[in-house]
């Protein structure tokens, strides 16, 4: 089974550290593995290690953290080569960094999926640092590789500063799919969108995280309509953050993964799952309801 | 008492200013007791007279201040290059001037392989020459249907694959990555760069491509090229030091049959600089006379042939966006004011002229913080600065090491693509550096470009591209300050000017031994030199066995 990929990039202090600690601390049920270039500020506790070689850890949880050395490539490598590989990978891009060659590996390397570019911006200074004489250009490169942008540190600014940043941050970020945060606080869901409980994620709001995120799921009556559907897919609304589903399709025999983070959708054969035909889609507290959405599936369904 | 050796040579360029020139030199211990007459030498007691150079010339062992010992291990594989170029067992391998000369050659050596799939892999190649022409999987059929073969370009940045290589990694039309070429129809040349490329070199050569850099067979390779080239002192610009790598520098530079003196600079980004700190301190109690720890490498850009160096407006001259950090502004004044705070220098690469700008900012701050005399920090490269650059560099003390190789083998690039016509002229601007004080050395960056200091003070002093054109006349320096630049001005970039880059009493008795004088040769045959061997520490290396 190919590993999913998932790259955290943004500037120096948008918050991805603080995003792995949070990440780190929780029980996401899923045995990951974070690279960074150093372990400086990530929270790996002492008593967290359950065993230590070379410059990787891992965690009592079984998550695995490394870090990248002077060879990014190289740790990914060794990552997929264990004997235990991770479920999930996530690689913390360096502040200066251009997430999407990194992504590019999990496109070259048979044993990764290309999951998605997550990049954090500081709403507070993003407009600011991409004005920067030096590395301006590198943090619009970081906002317009992005799948999902992380407004980060929302908290600090008022709902009219807000509104204008996040307008700025869409025109920077045409493919991304924007969700406001404050401490970097996420679902894991939106890193972890390939590895998406189903169908058991329960419809209404994402634990932990009140009303800062949308879950809706759909089980499908019947199979959908693959053009319809693709096109339906292309048309939902930025809110949606991620999108996935073991579906059936009526022209194509078997059983499809559909994933959709940001913009970017795909459809690829289903291995071994069980038989259900169902979606569940997690978006910010602006995206259409259940009923609004199955409105918008039902021209895909019709014979 | 141990045994005084003096050498007498047709005549010795000292590089040593209170006596330019000599005709004998005195050794003992392996360090130099005197030089002048036979006469002024004698003085010292019993000696034996070894008049073996008696027809040659001596200069001071040439220092290179910036190569890789990869220029050691890289001889693994074919050479493919289009110049000339001697390998370790002094083999002329020579220059390959079109795809179908690359192609007949490999073809060559693949028959002479064993059957099977241990892949075939060439470095060297650079298609810039070939009027825009570039190497394809059809070309490489020719190689082999079923083997695969790889081919490094000479930047080590780009490769052609083989379609049974494009095959088996199933990059297709479809892969949608950067860095993967395509033809007019869409579908993959077999040409890979950057990510893609090293990816490839990963996946078929595997890790022996990025390991085996301190392997004896690499250090010896590496020493028999020193000696061909009157190199006694050499880098290794970039050097994680793991330890056994380590272990391995230890014992044998100890050995008395190691050809040069080697300092890694260790790579200060790998580690958090705290670590980077300590570990630069155990392996500074790790030196011996051969083997000298204590220099921090930083990177800030890429480079700019391969489109990813930082570069002041306008940028690049075809338009491309700017390049990449690979050390972002505020992170690089974080490490340098870490490291020179523990009293290390610091080299900085930089190669385009925003990198150098930030560069410079970066050691400005750390010394208004912590103010150092003679910290010698130096940016290498330094390729595009310009002369308000290296103002500020002669102000802060700063040192440049010029990559003057470049203007030979990719200033026609640096003309037509890069920089445009206007900048390109001051591409490594030694005489901008001279002119006002910096104090500056020239290199190759082997294997990137080929070992072989005299090439470099030529490229320096007559500033010709590949093509014939001479590219910024007012950047050329005198044969004299060339010769001084590849020995104690690389000697002092690395702090090691007490001991090396010259040929005067107390110092190693380090000597590159040539066959002409040049002195006095014309400038434009500079690099014709012909070099008989090296002396080092009192040890006679000739460059050719049998000598």
């Amino acid at each position: 089974m190919a590993i999913p990929l998932t790259v955290i990039g943004g500037f120096l202090g948008a918050g991805k550290t603080t995003l792995l600690n949070d990440l780190l601390a929780q029980d996401t049920g899923l045995r990951f593995a974070v690279v960074v270039n150093d372990f400086g500020d990530l929270a790996v506790d002492g008593d967290l290690l359950s065993a230590h070689g070379g410059d990787t850890v891992t965690l009592a949880n079984g998550c695995i953290c490394c870090t990248m050395g002077d060879d990014l490539l190289l740790a990914m490598m060794n990552l997929v080569r264990r004997p235990d590989p991770p479920e999930h990978i996530l690689v913390e891009a360096s502040g200066v960094a251009d997430p999407r060659p990194i992504a590019d590996i999990a496109v070259l390397h048979p044993g990764l999926i290309r999951d998605a570019v997550v990049v954090l911006a500081d709403s507070e200074l993003v407009e600011e640092t991409a004005a920067d004489q030096y590395v301006g250009d590198t943090v619009r490169r970081q906002l317009a590789a992005a799948d999902l942008v992380i407004l980060n540190k929302c908290d600090l600014l008022d709902d009219n500063d807000q509104n204008k940043v996040h307008h700025w941050v869409a025109g920077q970020a045409p493919n991304a799919a924007i969700v406001k945060a404050r401490r970097a606080r996420v679902p894991a869901e939106i890193l972890f969108g390939a590895a998406m409980r189903l169908p058991a994620s329960a419809a209404g709001h994402s634990r932990g995280h009140e009303d800062a995120f949308r879950v809706v799921s759909i089980t499908l009556p019947r199979s959908l309509d693959e053009s319809t559907f693709l096109a339906f897919a292309a048309n939902l609304p930025k809110s949606v953050l991620r999108a996935k589903g073991i579906i059936r399709l009526r022209d194509r025999p078997g059983q499809w993964v559909f994933q959709l983070v940001g913009r970017r959708h795909e459809l690829s054969p289903a291995e071994n799952s069980p038989p259900e035909n169902h979606l569940v889609f997690l978006g910010t507290p602006e995206m259409p309801g259940e009923a609004a959405l199955r409105a918008l599936l039902e021209v895909a369904l019709r014979d | 008492m141990t045994e005084t050796v003096i050498y007498a040579a047709r005549k010795i360029i000292t590089m040593n200013s209170y006596q330019a020139e000599a005709s004998h030199v005195a050794v003992r211990d392996g360090r130099i007791l005197g030089v002048g007459a036979l006469d002024d030498l004698t003085g010292w007691g019993d000696y034996r007279l070894d008049d073996r150079f008696g027809g040659k010339v001596l200069m001071p062992g040439f220092v290179e201040g910036h190569c890789h010992l990869m220029e050691g291990s890289i001889w693994r594989y074919h050479y493919v290059g289009f110049h000339s170029r001697t390998g370790p067992d002094g083999v002329v391998h020579e220059g390959l001037t079109s795809i179908e000369a690359v192609v007949d050659k490999l073809s060559r050596v693949e028959a002479a392989m064993p059957d099977g799939d241990a892949p075939l892999v060439a470095w060297g190649f650079d298609p810039i020459y070939f009027a825009g022409r570039r190497m394809d999987m059809n070309d490489m059929e020719k190689v082999s249907k079923t083997r695969p073969v790889v081919i490094l370009h000479s930047n080590l940045h780009i490769l052609n694959a083989s379609r049974a290589v494009m095959v088996s990694a199933n990059i297709t039309a479809d892969t949608n990555v950067e860095g993967i070429a395509k033809d007019a129809a869409g579908q993959p040349t077999g040409e890979l760069q950057e990510m893609a490329a090293k990816y490839m070199a990963l996946e078929t050569i595997g890790l022996d491509y990025y390991t085996e850099t301190a392997e004896k067979l690499a250090l010896d390779n590496f020493g028999r090229i020193a000696s061909q080239t009157g190199v006694t002192t050499a880098t290794d610009l970039f050097n994680t030091a793991p330890e056994d790598a380590v272990r391995n520098l230890v014992a044998w530079t100890a050995q008395d049959d190691f050809r040069f003196r080697i300092v890694p600079a260790f790579g200060g980004a790998s580690v958090p600089a705290a670590q980077g700190v300590a570990r630069v301190a155990e392996l500074i109690k790790l030196n011996n006379d051969k083997l000298r720890f204590g220099i921090v490498k930083l990177v800030t850009d890429g480079s700019i042939q391969g489109m990813t160096g930082r570069m002041k407006w306008p940028g690049y001259y075809n338009g491309l966006p700017n390049g990449v950090w690979n050390t972002g502004p505020d992170q690089l004044e974080g490490m340098v004011q870490a490291y020179h705070d523990a009293g290390l220098q610091v080299y900085i690469h930089t190669n385009a002229d925003e990198a150098s700008e930030v560069a410079i900012n970066a050691i400005e701050a750390v010394l208004a913080c912590s103010p150092r005399r003679d910290h010698r920090h130096t940016l290498q490269h330094c390729q595009m600065a310009d002369e308000s650059q290296f103002r500020r560099m002669a102000a802060l003390g700063i040192g440049v090491n010029l990559f003057s190789n470049h203007i030979y083998y990719w200033g026609d690039e640096h003309r037509a693509k890069t920089m445009g016509p206007d900048r390109a002229k001051r591409v490594n601007a030694a005489r901008t550096a001279e002119r006002l004080g910096v104090p500056f050395a020239i290199h190759s960056d082997a294997p990137v470009t080929p070992l072989g200091p005299l090439f470099t003070a030529w490229c320096a002093v007559n500033r010709l591209t590949a093509s014939g054109y001479t590219l910024g006349p007012n950047e050329r320096i005198s044969a004299a300050s060339a010769l001084q630049a590849i020995t104690i001005g690389a000697a002092y970039s690395m702090k090691m000017d007490k001991e090396v880059g010259s040929i005067e009493v107390g110092k190693r008795a380090d000597f590159a031994v040539l066959e002409d004088d040049p002195t006095v040769v014309a400038p434009e045959i500079l690099r014709d030199v012909p070099v008989w061997g090296t002396v080092l520490g009192g040890h006679v290396f000739p460059a050719r066995d049998g000598d």
